[in-house]
């Protein structure tokens, strides 16, 4: 079987599927616009929750929110499942595909055979959408490659019940209805005030601008609390989060910025095309924090001269962004 | 832009990554340019270190809608992305 699915290529995961299967049902709908409606900019860093032994650093929101709160936000009724057993996960995923209903899938890279050595570690919040099965292979459009893919079943099987932090549990979602109009306009809305809400006013030091300050804070006291080593580790850790890993660069601020020139457009709101100006600014100062920390790391230049100009570029994200999310905050509110 | 553009990308390169004892002449225009086949051998570190170099040379930003695993395949790949993104210089 087969399902007729357009499939497009994009730079991150969820945003990239979330778009192509709201495509699919009808509502053409680019990756900035999917990673906007559904709140996907956020930055948290959890020191005391560790990914791969490392503290959770994460300029986006958790695996699976931003198709959930676009979808919620359009006014599409969607279905949810997880599974205990691999075998019952396998025959509804048959089933639903039968039915002629492409299925989004979470999965763990390290098991998916078509991705290059090189990329293959240890990270289970992996979107995909299977949208076929010939013979023991299903099809795939996994939104960061090219072309569609094939993956054995066994393979795809282990993907979606690897172990580990974020285990996807067979996880599938797919649209189980789409409304007969959409409010695109008050779901941008909606998406806007709600990354607004969580950079700046989550009452948590972890979280949003505070959080970017609180990195700062603990990075400067890395090279002398930790070691060398450990520092360096983290250090790659966060570049690895930040301008990987499907990001577009810049944490996803690039992204963003591109979700607030398309928004701009479709709530004929010119001051959202400034405000975009200034988000690829400041994905331009991050990246300017991953480069050094890069040169960091590759030994190119001394820790002992990096860690107050790397903790002050953070300081400087923050500032940026709490001023960026403010005067957004200030344009979206007038409407 | 030149005929050499990806000659000139590979001295780039070469430079702003501190790679020894590769010359540009050497690299094949199709080569990884990142990973474990890369004649430069560049990692993903070294990735960061290459767009702001191109950022900062041609005034051309991978990223965004752009994903920069795409454009960094090889230097042609990131030729054809500079190309594109400055057709007044082409």
């Amino acid at each position: 079987m087969k399902i007729d699915f357009t499939h497009r290529q994009f730079a991150h995961c969820e945003s990239g599927v979330t778009a192509n299967l709201l495509n699919h049902h009808g509502l053409p709908c680019s990756e900035a616009l999917a990673f906007g409606i559904g709140g996907g900019l956020f930055f948290a860093y959890v020191p005391f929750i560790k990914i791969n032994y490392l503290p959770l650093t994460t300029c986006r929101i958790a695996p699976g929110h931003i198709f959930k709160k676009a979808t919620r936000r359009l006014g599409i009724e969607v279905k949810k499942q997880q599974f205990s057993n691999p075998a019952t996960a396998e025959a509804e995923l048959d089933r639903l595909l039968a039915t002629g209903r492409p299925v989004g899938a979470q999965t763990g890279v390290f098991w998916l055979p078509f991705f290059p050595p090189a990329y293959r570690f240890h990270f289970n919040g992996h979107n995909l959408v299977v949208f076929g099965k010939e013979a023991d292979d299903y099809l795939i459009s996994d939104p960061i490659f090219e072309e569609t893919v094939r993956c054995p079943a066994v393979d795809l099987r282990k993907a979606r019940f690897a172990k580990g932090a974020l285990a996807p549990k067979g996880k599938l979602y797919y649209i189980e209805k789409m409304p007969e109009r959409f409010d695109l306009p008050q779901a941008i809305k909606a998406g806007i005030r709600d990354v607004c809400r969580t950079m700046l006013h989550v009452p948590l030091p972890l979280i949003g601008v505070r959080g970017i300050r609180l990195l700062a804070r603990q990075l400067a006291n890395w090279p002398g609390k930790l070691g060398e080593q450990q520092t360096l580790l983290r250090l790659g850790h966060i570049i690895r989060m930040q301008e990987e890993i499907g990001t577009g660069g810049g944490g996803f601020r690039f992204i963003y910025a591109a979700f607030l020139q398309e928004a701009a457009e479709l709530l004929e709101n010119d001051q959202l095309i400034g405000l975009s100006q200034r988000c690829t600014e400041v994905g331009d100062l991050w990246r300017e924090f991953a480069l050094i920390a890069a040169r960091v790391c590759k030994g190119r230049v001394a820790i002992s001269d990096s860690f107050d100009e790397l903790a002050q570029l953070l300081r400087q994200c923050a500032a940026e962004e709490e001023i960026l999310f403010k005067q957004l905050q200030a344009a979206i509110g007038k409407q | 832009m030149s005929d050499n553009f990806e000659r000139e990308l590979a001295e780039l390169i070469i430079k702003f990554c501190n790679v020894e004892d590769v010359s540009p002449q050497d690299i094949p225009a199709d080569a990884p340019l990142i990973g474990p086949d890369s004649p430069f051998g560049l990692d993903s570190l070294d990735a960061v270190e290459v767009v702001v170099a191109v950022q900062k040379t041609y005034g051309v930003r991978i990223g965004g809608k752009d994903s920069g695993r795409e454009v960094l395949q090889s230097l042609k790949t990131l030729a054809d992305f500079i190309r594109l993104k400055q057709p007044a210089k082409s």
